[in-house]
């Protein structure tokens, strides 16, 4: 047998620390990914012999009312959650990063929500907007003098996305209101004094010092953020579902449509194509940032 | 340059399985899942032979073992009356039941011999999979009659095959709390009533004051408890594709809604209030509902859950019908057992679905207050003479049923369609869109499905 040259050597034994871990996501993540990939052009129960469909799954996306109403959902509530949630978090940070009294207490106020159980705050959230006896509709009702036909419906129709990312912004503002922090931490405070010294105030100091020194984080947070929303699915369902659990047409997204189509109505193959849109949808927003990013990086 | 092309994408790929996870790590799941089960039923195949003949396991697919007193009661039975079976059961949970059963049949194989059949778009899934075994052969060898089963195998029949039989039956009555009636004043409702007949009496109970409200009639969340007052006239069904039919009972129940005479949907929706905290809570005159509740009733004035004297003096009647149609037409959904497809065992497996969908499995589940799907006159009068039970004669009589329809017959498409049907139900029910334009997305969407 051939001695292997002490490189070989040297890059097995860092296979070997890679292979537990790349095994498991091969076994777990990859496989399935590329088998959804090959499904969508199929039709498949689950069962019976796969069929080839070719494009017809994806033709029929087009046509799908309840996808279309998925895809324009999902894409309205990542609108409304990233930015608002990147905003408020970095509101949030900075007047924390302040020397204010109880500071502490208030930094752990806002990260609650987010350590709180999803379930539970949801159970809390329509109390409190619940349609005829909660509080919030019951102060518009009687401090507002709203009439009570036309008091808000939270949880359906056209408030019921709205809903959703007042409560996502609220739950997950807290958690990246950390990174903020983190991350203003990290910027030197001879930044500001230079500044001080040029005369900036503190918008200045914001837009020139903060934001820029800030903005590796808000890439982090950007991103991570783009890709919770689109995983939107327990939020919808906690909200919006009910009765049947069915989400109607106002509430419905990607993923839970996802699950619909594979696991009640078994059909995996248009399943699998609705989760390719849904791919190609984040590799697109995520290449885009990218490009922004190194963009930023060089200028 | 292709090599940050490559990681882009690796990147890419690495944060949807954080979200895709859902979609394909489960198919893979289910990919992955066909090789166990496979070689679990050849061990089990290995472990039968080894054994004399008459010793038989059967593995049984059930729910909610803890909370129902009729599997082990059937279990118990059966195995008495046959040494050499054993029945092993296995509980796997009431919320997600079919889901999870038809993964687990999914694929080449699995051990399970006989399954209970929950609802009719999980029995279409399984038809459909092959999971299970068209019973024809084995009914026509036995001479089954499934004529006891007043109609409705023939609404789940496939093709001309059979691949279930039922053991339980439950119906539509409508339950009514007859402190509430004494209180105003008003006569009871009857055996025979129309759904004008039945408006009128929901309002005429109805009492919006403040601190001493009652609501006249109370629907749950349901899409059967409003929408399927519809198919009552036996002329139409959920899978007609045109739903125009629906319309008159969504307006009588919105309109009942608007003027206070029941519970609003948004708010149950949002509450999530169950169908008999309603009841028990004493201030709802009428309740439609399946009769599995009267077992509820029973047991749990019984014990004492619920307050005797906000609910304790209730009945049942039969469902209102529309005019010019046979008083006690109700919906019905049936249980069912079948025998597995990857089953070692299918006499013996055949042989304990005939038991317990037969005269001898009819009087285990009688015994605790449920409805055997095989309803003869003893039946009615053991039920009907539990202790607890409604001691009013309209009240037995509610349990004769005339017509039974399936609140879900039987179609191949039938989950595609029930899932935009509850979707729809939903939109109408919370006002997102006005009855004809939900009626007419119903219409639209069932058309769609019909046209794959």
């Amino acid at each position: 047998m051939r001695k292997l040259s002490r490189q070989t050597k040297r890059d097995l034994v860092a296979y070997s620390f890679i292979a537990p871990n790349f095994i498991g996501f091969c076994v777990f993540t990859l496989i399935p990914i590329i088998f959804a990939f090959a499904l969508a052009f199929m039709k498949w129960d689950g069962s019976n012999p796969i069929q080839w469909a070719g494009l017809s799954n994806f033709t029929r996306l087009w046509k799908d009312t309840f996808f279309i109403a998925a895809f324009k959902n999902t894409i309205i509530y990542c609108v409304g959650t990233v930015p608002l949630t990147m905003i408020a978090s970095l509101a949030l940070a900075i007047v924390l990063n302040q020397k204010v009294i109880g500071r502490g207490v208030f930094r752990t106020l806002s990260f609650f929500p987010y350590v709180a159980s999803l379930v539970a705050i949801t159970a809390v959230w329509k109390m409190l907007f619940h349609p005829s006896k909660g509080p919030v509709n019951n102060i518009l009702l009687n401090v507002f003098n709203v009439p009570q036909d036309q008091l808000p419906q939270w949880f359906t129709g056209g408030l019921v996305l709205f809903s959703m990312i007042l409560f996502s912004v609220w739950k997950y503002m807290g958690y990246y209101m950390v990174i903020y922090l983190a991350g203003l931490q990290g910027i030197s405070s001879e930044l500001y004094e230079a500044a001080s010294l040029d005369g900036a105030n503190t918008w200045q100091k914001f837009r020139y010092v903060t934001w820029p020194q800030l903005s590796s984080t808000t890439f982090f947070v950007v991103v991570m953020l783009t890709i919770n929303c689109f995983k939107v699915y327990d939020i919808a369902i906690m909200l919006a579902g009910g009765g049947s659990g069915e989400l109607t047409t106002s509430a419905t997204v990607l993923v839970y449509y996802i699950y619909q189509k594979a696991f009640i109505d078994w059909d995996l193959g248009y399943s699998s194509s609705v989760a390719m849109v849904l791919f190609l949808m984040v590799l697109f927003v995520t290449i885009i940032q990218f490009r922004g990013q190194a963009k930023r990086e060089k200028a | 340059m292709k090599k940050k092309v490559l990681s882009l994408v690796l990147t890419a790929a690495m944060l949807t399985t954080m979200l895709a996870g859902c979609g394909s790590s489960d198919n893979g799941n289910a990919a992955s899942t066909s090789d166990a089960p496979a070689a679990a039923s050849t061990e089990a195949a290995a472990s039968t032979e080894a054994v004399p003949a008459e010793e038989v396991t059967l593995k049984w697919a059930i729910w909610d073992q803890e909370t129902t007193q009729y599997w082990g009661d059937i279990k118990d039975a059966y195995e008495a009356s046959h040494p050499g079976v054993t029945i092993e059961m296995v509980d796997l949970g009431s919320t997600d039941y079919m889901t999870v059963l038809a993964t687990e049949l999914s694929g080449s194989g699995s051990d399970f011999d006989v399954v209970t059949i929950k609802d009719v778009p999980g029995y279409a899934t399984l038809v459909q999979k092959g999971s299970i075994l068209a019973l024809d052969d084995y009914i026509s060898k036995d001479g089954v009659d499934l004529s006891k089963y007043a109609g409705v195998t023939d609404q789940v029949t496939v093709d001309g095959s059979l691949y279930e039989l039922p053991f339980r039956n439950d119906f539509w009555v409508l339950f009514y709390n007859k402190d509430l009636f004494d209180a105003k004043g008003v006569a009871y409702p009857t055996n025979d009533m129309t759904f004008d007949e039945y408006d009128a009496l929901a309002r005429e109970m109805t009492d919006t004051t403040f601190g001493s409200q009652v609501y006249g009639a109370h629907y749950h969340t349901w899409r059967s408890a409003v929408q399927l007052f519809g198919v009552l006239d036996g002329k139409h069904t959920i899978l007609d594709g045109n739903y125009d039919f629906f319309k008159p009972y969504y307006e009588m129940v919105l309109n009942e809604e608007a003027d206070g005479v029941c519970r609003k949907y948004t708010d149950l929706k949002t509450e999530g209030l169950h169908y008999s905290a309603a009841f028990s809570g004493g201030d709802v005159a009428m309740m439609n509902m399946g009769s599995w509740f009267i077992a509820t009733m029973i047991t749990n004035l019984k014990s004492g859950e619920y307050d005797s004297s906000l609910c304790g003096n209730w009945g049942i009647v039969k469902y209102p019908h529309a005019d010019g149609v046979e008083a006690g037409s109700t919906l019905g959904t049936i249980t069912g057992l079948a025998v597995t497809t990857a089953s070692d065992t299918p006499d013996a497996s055949w042989d304990f679905v005939k038991w317990v969908s037969g005269e001898e499995g009819a009087a285990v589940m009688a015994s605790s207050g449920n409805f055997p799907a095989m309803m003869t006159d003893e039946v009615v009068g053991m039920i009907s003479g539990l202790e607890g039970f409604p001691t009013d004669e309209a009240s037995k009589e509610a349990l004769t049923v005339s017509n039974l329809y399936l609140e879900v017959p039987y179609a191949p498409n039938v989950s595609e369609i029930n899932s935009a049907l509850d979707s729809y139900h939903g939109s109408i029910m919370t006002g997102e869109m006005s009855i004809d334009d939900g009626i007419a997305a119903m219409n639209q969407a069932v058309a769609d499905i019909q046209a794959q």
